[in-house]
């Protein structure tokens, strides 16, 4: 690309069509200036082509460049992070047009243009949004053939084919880069899309909290079984666990986080499944009782949560081995059991004096909580996502006076009278049940599935589960929350449109769960498709293989990828279908190597009898092969191959001119 | 040093020929500056997709990547299976633009964007339709009188993307004659000085311009300027007017009579060629020892300026 070409009108065309493309999807994320100041420039640019318009001069440019600057300063508040970064790339991928002279202008605007579409792959990287991208891609290469055509203003859509056809010829070799390329864990932090707006478990449960969540129809992940998926009854989804209470709210305590890993012997059958994780913006994942996992980065805690390094800012994928019937801690923490027993100095003291009373009545601790699980059973509790405003001693007054209210509220009481009893207890927070795509055996969690329940310790038998809610109603617990709510509309109250509002309608829910299915797989087998599962697939495939051998198997793949498809377009198969006439063109080349050209017109019979002359000490074998093609090309006698004799002149004549023809 | 180097591999690599097919011994193939740059941009690329381990920045930078290695082989495709021919060219005057002809020739598909020229002259962008041919004149300014032979030609594809540049330096074997610009002047005449001295007694000696002799039936090669018209439309066929020039006022153009440099001189002989020969005079050439004896004609003239053209010169 000559730097001092102009641009072709097809190359500028489809670079025009390939901003478009490109910027489209970064519309939501741009301020509405940018809009304005796009238009301003493409029509600026149109006007430079039909020469009604000049370029802008050097002050002009600066300008420009110190307006989009300041624009993304005043409506972004910084000119720092992500989503600034973003804006001002797209500010001088537009603003570039107005002063696109050369070639080497409309280049540098098509690697802009490229690098633009990376950057809006980490605000949507969904199927559809990758789909898409093909066509801002494909307008880019277009642009850049249009800019190599010789022809103007002719057959616009010819550097679309070629553009087309590169692209397809290249999938097979960038699957195998993909495939094989080593994943590196990132070289150093990058700001990421900020995840305003992204619903999930807090590390402090107010039960208004945990309401919120109730009215979000959100992914929070979805799980694959191994074997067949378990009831949904019995899927509680632990995150962490809530052991400080502070009077109103329950909350993390640093010990449960930074402790060491809680000890827990294995029992029963393990149950296996891997997990995609939306992105929460929290470090915790999630697993069911007790979970074990070997993903990079992640470590046990000490409440049986699983950590990772660094918030779950990406769809991340993880397998996990659970342990169901594990005894979780036997012999006891001290530190542990010192935090499950901690309350507040004052407050609620109907709560205290209650549990003081059960503690009198019930000697063993397990017939305490059954006691308590009776008791929320047979008084008229309701469970209900508008439970009425509760006052200060809150534990009091839910127990004795409103009696209305949803998981938070039952767990946080029952944690409450048992540890007023003595019994070590904490709230657990995380997610109930899912809904089973049957298309793909998997369960989906979405954000209204969260939930809170109980454990507590005894000697010997360690932590137990238990779910005061399920006593209320168990149908939140049986057939999920929007039973539950049946007769409240409280379901999913903030999002009026989303497509779960419409179970009831098979079709759309089959296709509903179908598209479901169809991101899924995309999200475990592209977006997922980083270190772990890479390695997992090469094992798979190669056994135990190191790095530099895969690295030059990597080479020598490309390399036969890139040969199979030199053959199909060189086709030297085809260049001269007749076979006779190609061992003719073999000879001539065999004799044109020792310096005997076949002049123009000159047949086949004055030629071999001039290479006769010239090279005598071949005349045999040359005369041999002039018979049998003769014989084989016009007496029609295919018995005639001239093939060896072909051969024979070959071994014949030596390897090197020199010294031949003396 | 280098240069000649590479210009005698070349010379083994490519020979001199009249036709030349580009194949795979003959293109070689680079990178260009936008290759280059592209490479380039695909390292940011490649570092988003790992700093926020994003699969499909992965995918993205794989595919530019595969991109950039298919276009290796359609750049090469676009240059290969071409066919080049020397398609001659006429004779200039020095100081004009020398017309050198080709053909491209594809064998079978398109060749599209194919650039041919010489270097540092901008090159000619063309395309060559499948199975089919596309003349191409370049044009060379002349310097030198004498033979002109234009370096190797460039031909040269950058299509698809204008990442990759495939090239080939081809000798096409060609050379043009280049005449010594004509200078008009005054050209001190030497009537009455043939070579045999003899007295001014005037005789008839061949054809001339000076006196009007008669017609006499056309032959081919005749000067068109002396058809007689007249006769032709009465339809009494082709004349030509004959005319004798008068012995001993026969022109004898000599480079040692004229004044000034050499090439000046040469300049002056040929501005005089050729009126002399569109008058339909005959006029003999003295240059140092060769002799052009008296005569007129296409082919005097035409010697007579190839002789001029190549005097001091090898050939």
């Amino acid at each position: 690309m000559k730097a001092s070409l102009p641009i072709t009108r097809i190359g500028l065309t489809w670079l025009l069509v390939a901003q478009v493309l490109v910027i489209l999807p970064h519309l939501p994320y741009l301020p509405l200036w940018i809009i304005a100041m796009w238009l301003g420039c493409a029509a600026w640019r149109i006007q430079i082509f039909r020469m009604r318009a000049e370029y802008p001069g050097r002050l002009v440019r600066i300008g420009l460049i110190l307006a989009a600057g300041l624009g993304v300063f005043f409506s972004r508040g910084t000119l720092v992070g992500l989503e600034a970064a973003v804006v001002l790339l797209v500010a001088v991928f537009i603003l570039k047009l107005v002063e696109l002279r050369s070639q080497r202008d409309a280049l540098v605007l098509i690697l802009l243009g490229f690098f633009t579409q990376v950057t809006a792959y980490l605000f949507n990287d969904g199927m559809l949004a990758a789909l898409y991208s093909l066509l801002p891609v494909c307008a880019l290469l277009a642009a850049l053939v249009g800019l190599q055509q010789s022809r103007f203003a002719e057959r616009p859509l010819v550097p679309l084919k070629a553009a087309g056809g590169l692209l397809l010829q290249a999938i097979p070799l960038m699957l195998l880069l993909f495939l094989f390329f080593p994943r590196l864990g990132p070289l150093w932090s990058l700001p990421l899309p900020s995840d305003k707006g992204v619903t999930g478990l807090s590390d402090v449960m107010s039960p208004a909290d945990i309401a919120e969540l109730s009215r979000s129809g959100d992914l929070a992940f979805r799980a694959s079984f191994e074997g067949p998926v378990p009831p949904l009854n019995q899927l509680y989804w632990r995150a962490l666990t809530l052991e400080r209470f502070d009077g109103r709210r329950w909350s993390q305590t640093l010990g449960a986080q930074q402790g060491p890993a809680a000890i827990w012997r294995r029992q029963g059958e393990p149950l296996r499944y891997s997990i995609v994780m939306q992105p929460s913006a929290r470090p915790w994942l999630f697993g069911l009782d007790v979970a074990e996992t070997s993903a990079e980065g992640v470590r046990a805690r000490a409440d049986f949560g699983l950590e990772r390094r660094r918030p779950v800012e990406r769809p991340l994928l993880y397998q996990v081995t659970s342990w169901p019937a594990a005894l979780r801690e036997p012999e006891g923490d001290p530190a542990t059991l010192r935090r499950a027993l901690q309350l507040p100095p004052q407050g609620d003291p109907r709560s205290r004096a209650w549990a003081e009373e059960l503690k009198q009545r019930h000697a063993e601790p397990q017939q305490l909580v059954e006691a308590l699980l009776a008791h929320f059973n047979r008084e008229p509790f309701v469970y209900t996502l508008k439970p009425p405003p509760l006052g200060t001693d809150n534990v009091d007054a839910f127990l004795f006076d409103t009696r209305r209210g949803f998981c938070a509220h039952y767990a946080g009481a029952m944690t409450f009278v048992l540890r007023a009893a003595g019994i070590p207890a904490r709230v657990v927070a995380g997610y109930q049940g899912g809904e089973l795509n049957p298309s793909g055996n998997y369960v989906l969690v979405h954000q209204f599935d969260a939930h809170a329940w109980v454990e507590y310790w005894l000697p010997g038998r360690g932590w137990v589960s238990v779910d005061p809610t399920f006593q209320v109603s168990p149908s939140r617990i049986e057939r999920g929350l929007e039973e539950a709510l049946a007769g409240e509309q409280s379901f999913l109250e903030g999002s009026p449109l989303s497509p779960l509002r419409f179970r009831q309608l098979a079709w759309l829910n089959q296709l509903r769960l179908g598209w479901d299915n169809l991101n899924y797989g995309w999200q475990r087998w592209v977006l997922g498709y980083q270190g772990e599962l890479q390695l997992q697939l090469v094992r798979g495939w190669f056994g135990s293989i190191d790095g530099r051998a895969l690295g030059i198997g990597l080479v020598a793949a490309g390399a036969v990828l890139l040969a199979l498809l030199a053959l199909v377009l060189f086709a030297p198969w085809r260049r001269e279908r007749d076979r006779q006439l190609r061992q003719f063109q073999v000879f001539e080349r065999l004799l044109a190597r020792h310096g005997v050209q076949r002049r123009k017109g000159e047949g086949a019979r004055t030629f071999a009898e001039r290479a006769s002359r010239e090279l005598p000490r071949q005349a045999a074998q040359i005369s041999a092969f002039l018979a049998a093609f003769e014989a084989s090309r016009y007496a029609d006698r295919p018995a005639a191959d001239p093939a060896k004799p072909l051969r024979a002149l070959r071994k014949a004549l030596p390897w090197r001119l020199r010294g031949v023809r003396g | 040093m280098l240069e000649a180097q590479v210009a005698r591999w070349l010379a083994r690599r490519i020979p001199p020929a009249s036709q030349v097919r580009l194949d795979q011994r003959r293109i070689f193939i680079l990178p260009t500056r936008a290759g280059l740059a592209f490479g380039l941009a695909l390292v940011p690329m490649l570092l988003v997709a790992i700093n926020y381990q994003n699969s499909l920045a992965y995918a993205l930078t794989f595919l530019l990547l595969s991109v950039f290695l298919v276009a290796i082989l359609h750049t090469f495709r676009n240059l290969a299976g071409l066919t080049l021919k020397a398609a001659g060219g006429a004779p200039v005057f020095l100081g004009e633009q020398a017309h050198f002809h080709f053909i491209l020739e594809s064998a079978g598909r398109e060749h599209q964007a194919i650039a041919v020229g010489w270097p540092p002259l901008p090159l000619q962008v063309l395309d060559v339709p499948a199975r089919g041919v596309c003349p191409v004149e370049l044009h060379l300014p002349t310097e030198h009188r004498g033979w002109l032979r234009p370096g190797r030609l460039r031909v040269e594809s950058r299509y698809p993307l204008g990442l990759l540049v495939a090239w080939s330096w081809i000798d096409l074997d060609q050379a043009l004659l280049v005449y010594p610009h004509p200078l008009a002047g005054d050209l001190p005449l030497t009537p009455g000085q043939g070579e045999d001295e003899e007295d001014d007694g005037q005789h008839v000696l061949g054809v001339g311009a000076d006196d009007y002799q008669g017609l006499r039936a056309y032959q081919p090669g005749d000067s068109r300027r002396r058809l007689h018209w007249k006769a032709y439309s009465r339809g009494q066929g082709l004349f030509v007017k004959e005319f004798a020039a008068l012995a001993g006022r026969d022109l004898w153009l000599d480079l040692e009579r004229v004044d000034g440099g050499l090439e000046q001189r040469l300049g002056m002989l040929c501005h005089w060629v050729l009126q002399f020969s569109s008058r339909g005079q005959p006029f003999g050439l003295r240059l140092g020892g060769q002799v052009l004896a008296p005569d007129v004609g296409e082919a005097h003239r035409e010697a007579c300026l190839r002789a001029l053209a190549l005097y001091g010169h090898a050939r």
